[in-house]
Order: C-alpha cells, then sequence, then structure tokens
C-alpha cells in the first residue's frame, strides 16, 4: 500500500472527495506511525489513503472532511499522532479533567450548562452530554462518551483472524451481525476469500434479522420518548417477538455467534423457514397495526415534526448515515452497491416528507422495516444449509469490510500479518452519527432531546469499544 | 389504541411468570459500567407487556437515592469505577448490588488491562448474580423476583 508524503496525502482526499467520494473513517496505524484514511466512492467501493507521520506529526483533513473531526481526534488521544491544522484539537477519548479544554466555552448572557451523566435516569448507557443552554432552548452540546471504552481494538492485536471476531461481535449487541459481517468481510478479503452465493444469503437473512429488531426497538424507543406508554409497549412487544425468533433460528436472541469467517453453520430446514415466515408475516401485520394507532394519534404526532432538524446539506458535510441521512432525502445505503451480501435491486427508500426531522426519522423506521420483512420474505424462501467459501481472490495485508448496519454504514479494516491481527479499527454507524445528534440538538427545547436522541438510537458500546 | 391495550394485558396473562402478590417492592437502579448493550436491551423488555416487572412491585428508578437494588452491568471500566461508587454511595441503607450478565462476573472480560477494572465484585460487595451473554429478560425477571423473597422473609 503506497504511503503518500504529507501534500500527497491531502491532495488525494480532496481529489477523492471533488470525485464525490464520502468519507468513511480515519485511524492510526503502526503504532501511530501510520495514518490511513477510508473514502468511499459513490459505487461503494472503498479507497484508502495513507500518509506517513513526520515527528508525530501529519496534516488534518478535517477542513476537508468535517466528519474526520472524531476520528483525528480519537488517533491523537490513542496514538499522540497531532493533526497539523487542526484546531483546538480537543480531548475525545481522553478523559481530560479540565472542562475548558474539553468543551467549547460558555459566552453570552444568562448562558448556563446543565451537565448530564454518565449515569442516566432510564436503562441507558452510561455517556455524559453537557448541554449549554438559554432558558430552555439548547446553544450547544458537548457529548463526552467513551466511559465504556475497553480497549477493544489494541486487545484485538496480536490474535489471530478467527479470534479477533470475539472482540469485534462483543463490541456492541445491537449491531453484533453487521460488526461481525464487516469484520468478516474485511478477513475474508485480506485472504481472498470469496463467498459462496449460498453463505451471502445466510448472512443477509442475519443482517436482516438484526435490523428488524433494532428498528421495533427504535419505533418502541420514540414512543418511551413522548411518554407514549401504549404505543412503547406495542413494539417493545413486537421487539420481544422478533428476538424469540432469533433464538429459534440461530439458537441466541441477539444473533451472537452467528457470523464466522470463510462461512456459516446456520441450518433452517423447510419447516423452520415456513414457521419463521408466517411469524414475520404476524409481526408485519402487528406492526401495521401499531403503526396505525400511532399515525391517527394527534398528541403524538404533535410532538414529532420541527425538532431535531437534520438537513440534507448537514448529512453531507457531517457525513451523517443510515436512516438518519435517508430521513433528510440522502439515498446512501451500502447495501445497494454491496456484493458479498444477497441485495439485488436494491433501492434505497426515503420517506414522503424527507424532513430530517424526528418524525421523518421514525417514518424512515417504518420504511424500513416495511423493506426488511418484505427482503426477508423472498430470502427465506426455503432451506439454509452450512456453507462456505471459494479462495478465488487476491490476498492482500490489509482489506476492508463495510455493512450497511441499522445505525448505517459501518467499516471495518483489518490488517495481518500472516494469520495473526497486527491492527483493526471498527467505525460503526453509531460513532459516524453521534456529532450529528449533537449538531440536531442545538436550537431546541432541552425537554425534547431525549426524544431527539431517541429519533437517532444510537448505541454508546459501538462508539466507545 | 384502547385495543391495543386490551390485547398487551392478554401478553402478559400468556407469561410463565407466577401471579403478583401482595407485599412486594423493590427500586431498582441500573447502572452500565461499559457493557456491550446487550443487558440493557433485555433488561428494558423485562418491563415489556411479556413480562411487565411493574405488576410484582419492581421498577427501575431514576435515582440511587431512593433505590434498594444497585443493578450493575458490564465489566467495570475504569472510567466508570468512580460513577459507579459515588452511585452506590448515594444509596440509602439497607441497600443491595446485582451484577448482571456474565462480564459483570467477570467472565471472559474483553479488553485492555489499562481500560478495564474487572469484575463488579472487585469494586462492590455483590449480592446477587445473575449469569447469562445477555441473562434473557426471563431469567432477569426471576432472579430478581427470588431476591425480592428471599430479603423480604
Amino acid at each position: 500500500m503506497t504511503v503518500h508524503a504529507a501534500l500527497a496525502y491531502r491532495e488525494a482526499v480532496q481529489e477523492a472527495l471533488a470525485g464525490g467520494f464520502r468519507f468513511a473513517g480515519l485511524y492510526a496505524s503502526e503504532g501511530g506511525a501510520v495514518v490511513r484514511a477510508a473514502l468511499v466512492a459513490p459505487d461503494g467501493t472503498v479507497a484508502i489513503e495513507s500518509v506517513a507521520a513526520q515527528a508525530g506529526v501529519v496534516p488534518t483533513i478535517v477542513d476537508l472532511a468535517v466528519a474526520a473531526d472524531w476520528d483525528e481526534r480519537e488517533a491523537h488521544d490513542l496514538y499522540g499522532v497531532h493533526f497539523d491544522g487542526h484546531e483546538p484539537l480537543r480531548p475525545l477519548v481522553e478523559h481530560d479533567p479540565v472542562l475548558a479544554r474539553w468543551t467549547v466555552p460558555v459566552r453570552g448572557k444568562d448562558v448556563y450548562q446543565v451537565a448530564v451523566g454518565p449515569i442516566h435516569a432510564g436503562v441507558i448507557e452510561s455517556g455524559h452530554f453537557r448541554f449549554h443552554v438559554v432558558g430552555d432552548r439548547i446553544l450547544h452540546l458537548d457529548a463526552r462518551l467513551f466511559y465504556k471504552h475497553r480497549g477493544l481494538e489494541s486487545a484485538a492485536e496480536g490474535s489471530t483472524l478467527a479470534d479477533g471476531a470475539r472482540y469485534v461481535g462483543r463490541a456492541c449487541a445491537a449491531c453484533a451481525v453487521a460488526n461481525g459481517l464487516a469484520y468478516a468481510h474485511a478477513c475474508e478479503a485480506a485472504l481472498g476469500l470469496e463467498p459462496t452465493p449460498e453463505l451471502t444469503r445466510a448472512r443477509t437473512i442475519l443482517l436482516e434479522l438484526e435490523r428488524l429488531w433494532s428498528h421495533l426497538n427504535d419505533v418502541a424507543a420514540v414512543c418511551a420518548g413522548v411518554g407514549l406508554a401504549a404505543g412503547n409497549n406495542h413494539f417493545a412487544a413486537l421487539t420481544e417477538r422478533a428476538r424469540r425468533l432469533n433464538a429459534v433460528l440461530t439458537g441466541h436472541r441477539f444473533l451472537f455467534g452467528t457470523i464466522e469467517l470463510g462461512g456459516s453453520s446456520l441450518e433452517l430446514d423447510a419447516g423452520t423457514v415456513r414457521d419463521a415466515r408466517e411469524e414475520l408475516d404476524a409481526i408485519r401485520v402487528a406492526t401495521e397495526r401499531g403503526w396505525r394507532e400511532l399515525q391517527f394519534n394527534a398528541s403524538f404526532q404533535d410532538r414529532l415534526p420541527d425538532i431535531g432538524i437534520l438537513g440534507p446539506d448537514d448529512v453531507e458535510r457531517l457525513g451523517t448515515v443510515g436512516p438518519a441521512a435517508r430521513a433528510a432525502g440522502v439515498a446512501v445505503d451500502v447495501r445497494e452497491h454491496t456484493l458479498r451480501l444477497e441485495y439485488p435491486d436494491f433501492q434505497p427508500r426515503t420517506p414522503d416528507r424527507p424532513d430530517g426531522d424526528v418524525r421523518a426519522r421514525l417514518d424512515q423506521r417504518i420504511l424500513e422495516l416495511r423493506q426488511t420483512l418484505d427482503l426477508l420474505d423472498r430470502l427465506l424462501d426455503g432451506p439454509v444449509r452450512p456453507t462456505g467459501s471459494t479462495p478465488t481472490g487476491p490476498k492482500a495485508a490489509c482489506a476492508e469490510g463495510l455493512v450497511e448496519s441499522a445505525r448505517g454504514a459501518t467499516l471495518c479494516i483489518v490488517e495481518r500479518d500472516g494469520d495473526r491481527l497486527t491492527r483493526v479499527h471498527l467505525r460503526t454507524g453509531a460513532y459516524a452519527n453521534w456529532p450529528s445528534v449533537a449538531y440536531a440538538a442545538s436550537d431546541n427545547l432541552l425537554p425534547d432531546f431525549p426524544l431527539i436522541n431517541k429519533s437517532f438510537e444510537l448505541c454508546y458500546a459501538c462508539a466507545d469499544r | 389504541m384502547l385495543t391495543l391495550l386490551r390485547d398487551l394485558r392478554r401478553l402478559r396473562r400468556a407469561g410463565a411468570l407466577p401471579r403478583p402478590d401482595h407485599g412486594r417492592s423493590l427500586a431498582i437502579r441500573h447502572v452500565d459500567v461499559g457493557s456491550c448493550n446487550g443487558c440493557e436491551h433485555e433488561l428494558t423488555l423485562a418491563s415489556s407487556p411479556y413480562y411487565d416487572l411493574q405488576r410484582f412491585g419492581l421498577g427501575v428508578v431514576a435515582s440511587p437515592r431512593h433505590a434498594d437494588l444497585l443493578l450493575v452491568t458490564g465489566p467495570v471500566t475504569t472510567r466508570m469505577r468512580d460513577p459507579l461508587l459515588t452511585a452506590y454511595e448515594a444509596m440509602p441503607e439497607p441497600r443491595l448490588v446485582a451484577a448482571l450478565g456474565d462480564c459483570a462476573l467477570g467472565c471472559h472480560l474483553l479488553g485492555t488491562p489499562d481500560a478495564l477494572v474487572g469484575s463488579v465484585d472487585t469494586v462492590l460487595p455483590v449480592d446477587l448474580r445473575i449469569p447469562g451473554c445477555p441473562p434473557t429478560p426471563d431469567a432477569i425477571a426471576t432472579a430478581l423476583l427470588e431476591l425480592v423473597d428471599r430479603t423480604s422473609r
């Protein structure tokens, strides 16, 4: 892999962005001696541009791609790389005790701060939010995550490629299949393994089963954010049904252990897939019934429009991915181009009112639930048998996998020395979208923040790793 | 909306958990100290119509100040050790601690030594251990109900 000098690196990134590539991730490798930036082309191919650090310094690209903000701050905190031109380079993973170093200064008449977390009032993951507020209106939000940082990426270094799957798989339960698949795709691309058609089918079933429970959970979460117990309970019950179906099909409610390198041991006989399709039909009917109730509940609907707005320009600038991007009318979806999964003629959907507000993000979940149920109905048209890969592709020391999780594009990059992992980097949809949540919250009322947050429903575990 | 509510009540009655009796209550404060979010998702569903822990007098409360039980998920990360202790110290006596899930119990922990402190019982005295990766809502509900019966005897 070519490693650019400083100037050529910026030029390469600039040229790719001008050619319609989207920023997809950046990380430090070789102990901080090299920084690699990943960019995705409109046709879904990934380009990786590397730059060598000169005395620990590389040029920033945050002026070219705002979405690189968190990535550069993380590379600085974990590997000591300094990004020339990224000012101020605030701590992100590192928890600096000096407030002024990691938040923006509070200025103006009657401005005050509201600090929330790391422990929240409900059953919620740990993270700290610091709101700058005037009256009830949010001026700015600094999200301090990484309370759950377990050092999974460094811990995985040195293990075998097969063993590395454990670290990536346990990064997040809600994205276990998506993260595991991104890792498996990266390893298989590095080893020159091509999936058989049966393998692409088995894995697509698993990925859509994950999206099914996740999106049902997200609809329940928005109802909870409004305080509509009936809607919350209806969709929570459907989430439970979807997880029970996962347990019937794979032996695990969160599909843990189903993604293996190079193959799949998923085995479903004709009777099991027939029963699964019947249950999925029942879930579809109940979803539509619940959705109809929500649509005609005026006090619920009144709470959704015009809050937490993230427009198409914001999406492009901040590099937002997944349902949050599509709800703003930006039809980006990895499933449209992926070759290692079975999505023939897949078309990303956007809502009728792509306003980028809480309502649009909720509408988008329903659209995608229908799409997922259609896909599963088609994919489960016959028995599923254990299958593998064919060793026909070119091998590489560094390769990537890109998968659309329930929260958006998830990139995994694997660097190896033989069968040993020398570096693994996971950039999930949740990681990509946290800055968008903070941006969408500003200029809204503080009591609306839980609802805005729920409309994104991002994982903390995925971001913190 | 009323028909939805009637159907949800039916789901609850169809469950395998025992019928609620009177005189039980447990105020639970949940603290995530570094989980993968699996235990949180299952704990959330323990309050869903299929299990409905509230009908047994068990509920998640917003503050440790009025909690009987600290329900801890995940391996304790170095960053969450102090917030966990702060929450515990804010609880009134008598107080209980439950470790929820294999990570909280210290099984197969993944991470670097400088990022992880270890299992919950290296930081706090643990009264109840609920194994599983993650434990199902059914297992969570059953374990919590047994704890209430054991401690109120």
